[in-house]
């Protein structure tokens, strides 16, 4: 076969066999997530929570889940963190030299494509689970992408372990032809479902939200909880209440040697 | 072997045997978070109120306690059915032995009772994760932790459930004392003051509740004293 | 599965005769021994393999016991943990049947403790009913017939059962699979191996008690220092004519310090190569 570049996939019916037999792989982070997406008047509303999970154990209060893909697209990922970053940046780095040759505006429509014909060339092995959103020439877009590569265009749309709490919302509460505070609101509400009900989604909400005049991404639009309780008799740990056994002082310089080196040459 | 069989958890197939499912497993595990602290004159039980199963509450508001009289309790984390039919069977062990001998059951004999009934069910055990907490004959306050079949053994504090890992160093690093086995011996027993310990448990839940996913919503707070129980909450945050 | 049918020495039977006092409908000592509710499983071994993960019984020790001129020495550490999580530092490994009779600790603790703690109870009936001490020889068969009549069932129970009786001092070791051992020196648990390399370079006959119990403690010490899943406080017991007594208790942080008053000297530590 030739050799085309990309990941090697070689090793996927070695590990299937192998798990049939009752060896365990190693595991990767997959985020429980709260996505959702929804296309108002002029626009469309993006939101996400902010939860990142190890397992049972919270890996991260405050991480950002709406990601870049250009100055008029968006994109909220949910399935494994390393999949969903990667995938949105590959496409987003596509599209910057894109409008370096074309000289126009990305359209959504290609980002869309762009991704689904990467996500069905590896088969659902990139576990990406994506909510799209942008507004082009042709107006505003909201695309849903799963990880096998199949999409749907829809006017509201959510994604990840929350998506049945905040589909639940948006089911009873949109209509057509929102205002942007509407949507926003609908869209915030949808998000705080899902973390509230949904253990794999919590902290904060963030918003994106995109019109044809540009982009205003609320990051922690809403900060739900703080600490509920602070300590009356908080811990101090006074300074030398653990005990210098021994101090032992080097020189460093003895055991390295510093050489001056060139600078690369970059070609222009 | 004589061994008598619990009532079937599924359904026999017509003509052999039981017959289930490869990946069938009686077992789920519901979270939640117990702890208790023992002082010289008290006993501070507390447990987060959030029943959960995978990535869904199912409430926020369920009792992991459960108090026998006023100086001897449990609390339990793990799988709510087996908790509660080990509640329901300690509960009735308690209301016979009051019968029987006219007097509530001590801790002491309530944690080895424990350990028999938990031991019962070696080869099936229930699948939870309990504390004896209480008042011993001197007044003092006994904690007793428990792993799933009966192992049991008395300390100054115990936590057990899905913040385990997280509360206990918390409290090692606060509480930790001499430990009972060395000789010449030497004092074990915290000697927190009743105000500080209630904050330590607070404080404890909180960090707790801000990275493990099981616990939260709300914690219930049993302080128990000569003077009886008091009980305190503690609000988590529900995401 | 067959049962040994011999009175007392067959533990609790169902039958009123061989419960004279009408203990097990009482609940003392434990559940009826025969009426351990199995699962409704057709295979048994891989639920038991299955609960194992679940559940996460407390495991790992060492624990070492020898006898020489002056009695027996019973060393053990105290740390007790579930997977790679350290449940327990001050676990008490030796359980202290009678005056004259101790069991130690290693494999499952529920199984350890339940059953030495139904050994005492079988040891105090053995003496009402024949007005005399049991000997080591027959505790030790005791515990060994019970372990083989749960034989197969997933027990994990590595004990030795140490004590004084007409006989002179008394070692066995009994673990779950039934075996059953008389000897003059063993270890058991994870760390044993350590504990062994320590002990048997430094065992003699002729040790003085100070000196036993000396060797039974920097065995424990040595073999908390290689084996993570040891660890806590060392415990040490002598059995004499008179019975045992408990002699040393220390933390091995600070016993690392009472061996190696200069950590930094500790032939473990590597070279520093930036050290002047």
């Amino acid at each position: 076969m030739a050799d085309q570049g990309g990941f090697s996939f070689d090793l996927c019916k070695r590990n299937e066999f192998m798990e049939a037999r009752g060896m365990k792989g190693p595991g990767f982070t997959k985020t429980g997530t709260t996505i959702a997406g929804v296309i108002f008047k002029d626009g469309v509303v993006l939101g996400a929570d902010t939860r990142s999970t190890a397992g049972t154990t919270v890996a991260d209060k405050n991480c950002e889940k709406i990601h870049y893909i250009a100055p008029n697209i968006y994109c909220c990922g949910a399935g494994t963190a390393a999949d969903t970053e990667n995938v949105t940046g590959m496409v987003a780095s596509q599209l910057e030299l894109h409008r370096y040759a074309t000289g126009t505006q990305s359209r959504v429509i290609t980002s869309m494509t762009l991704l689904k014909s990467h996500l069905f060339k590896y088969q659902g092995h990139v576990s990406a689970a994506l909510v799209l959103g942008g507004v082009d020439f042709r107006g505003p877009h909201l695309f849903t992408v799963y990880p096998h590569g199949s999409t749907d265009s829809l006017p509201f749309c959510t994604m990840g372990s929350g998506s049945l709490n905040a589909m639940a919302v948006f089911e009873s509460g949109y209509k057509d032809d929102m205002t942007k505070e509407e949507a926003m609101d609908l869209v915030a509400r949808a998000i705080r479902s899902g973390i509230f009900n949904d253990l794999g989604s919590g902290s904060n909400v963030d918003l994106c939200v995109i019109t044809k005049e540009g982009v205003d991404y609320k990051r922690n639009h809403e900060f739900l909880q703080g600490k509920p309780y602070e300590r009356q008799f908080p811990q101090k740990f006074a300074t030398g209440s653990v005990p210098v056994v021994r101090e032992r002082v080097f020189d460093v310089r003895r055991a390295v040697t510093v050489v001056e080196g060139e600078p690369m040459e970059m070609e222009g | 072997m004589a061994a008598s069989l619990p009532m079937r958890a599924t359904v026999p197939a017509a003509g052999s045997g039981v017959k289930q499912h490869a990946s069938w497993s009686p077992y789920d595990d519901n979270g939640g978070t117990v702890v208790a602290v023992a002082g010289d004159d008290y006993c501070v039980v507390a447990a987060s109120t959030r029943m959960s199963t995978g990535y869904s509450i199912l409430t926020r508001n369920k009792s992991k306690i459960l108090t026998f009289n006023p100086k001897c309790l449990i609390a339990s984390a793990g799988m709510q059915a087996d908790m509660e039919t080990l509640h329901k069977v300690l509960h009735s062990r308690h209301v016979t032995y009051q019968f029987n001998h006219r007097r509530p059951m001590g801790c002491q004999a309530m944690a080895q009772l424990l350990s028999n009934t938990l031991y019962h069910k070696r080869f099936f055990p229930y699948y939870t994760f309990n504390l004896c907490a209480g008042l011993d004959e001197q007044g003092r306050g006994a904690v007793y932790t428990y792993d799933a079949i009966g192992s049991y053994e008395r300390v100054g504090y115990g936590c057990q459930g899905s913040g385990k890992e997280l509360i206990q160093p918390v409290l090692d690093n606060q509480l930790k004392a001499a430990s009972p086995l060395v000789l010449p011996a030497q004092q074990w027993l915290s000697s927190l003051p009743l105000e500080q310990a209630v904050d330590l448990v607070k404080g404890a839940f909180v960090s707790a509740g801000e990275r493990d996913i099981y616990t939260g919503d709300d914690v219930e707070i049993l302080i128990l004293t000569k003077d009886g129980i008091r009980t305190d909450k503690l609000e988590l945050k529900r995401d | 599965m067959m049962k040994l049918r011999v009175p007392l020495l067959d533990g609790p039977s169902t039958s009123a005769a061989a419960d004279p006092c009408g203990l097990q409908s009482l609940g003392v000592g434990g559940a009826l021994v025969d009426s351990f509710p199995l699962p409704p499983v057709q295979d048994l071994d891989s639920f038991e393999r299955e609960v194992v993960e679940y559940v996460k019984p407390n495991h790992g020790t060492t624990t070492l016991g020898f006898i020489f001129q002056g009695g027996v020495i019973i060393a053990v550490d105290s740390r007790a943990s579930q997977g790679s999580y350290i449940s327990s530092q001050t676990v008490k490994k030796v359980i202290e049947i009678n005056p004259y009779l101790l069991g130690t600790m290693a494999g499952g603790a529920a199984d350890c403790q339940f059953w030495e703690r139904n050994l005492g109870r079988q040891c105090r009936l053995y003496e009402l009913s024949n007005g005399k001490r049991i000997t080591v020889r027959g505790a030790s068969k005791l515990l060994a017939n019970t372990m083989f009549s749960y034989r197969g069932m997933g027990l994990s129970m590595g004990t030795m059962v140490a004590g004084w009786d007409e006989a002179g001092p008394g070692l066995y070791y009994v673990d779950s699979d039934g075996q059953r051992t008389k000897g003059q020196l063993f270890s058991v648990g994870s760390g044993s191996l350590y504990a062994y390399g320590v002990l048997d370079e430094g065992f003699k006959w002729d040790l003085s008690v100070e000196e036993a119990i000396e060797l039974g403690q920097r065995s424990i010490y040595h073999a908390t220092f290689r084996d993570a899943a040891s660890g806590g406080t060392v415990s040490v017991y002598h059995v004499t004519q008179e019975g045992w007594t408990k002699v040393r208790g220390e933390d091995v942080g600070e016993l690392h310090f009472k061996y190696y008053p200069q950590p930094e000297r500790h032939p473990c530590n590597s070279v520093d190569p930036l050290a002047a």
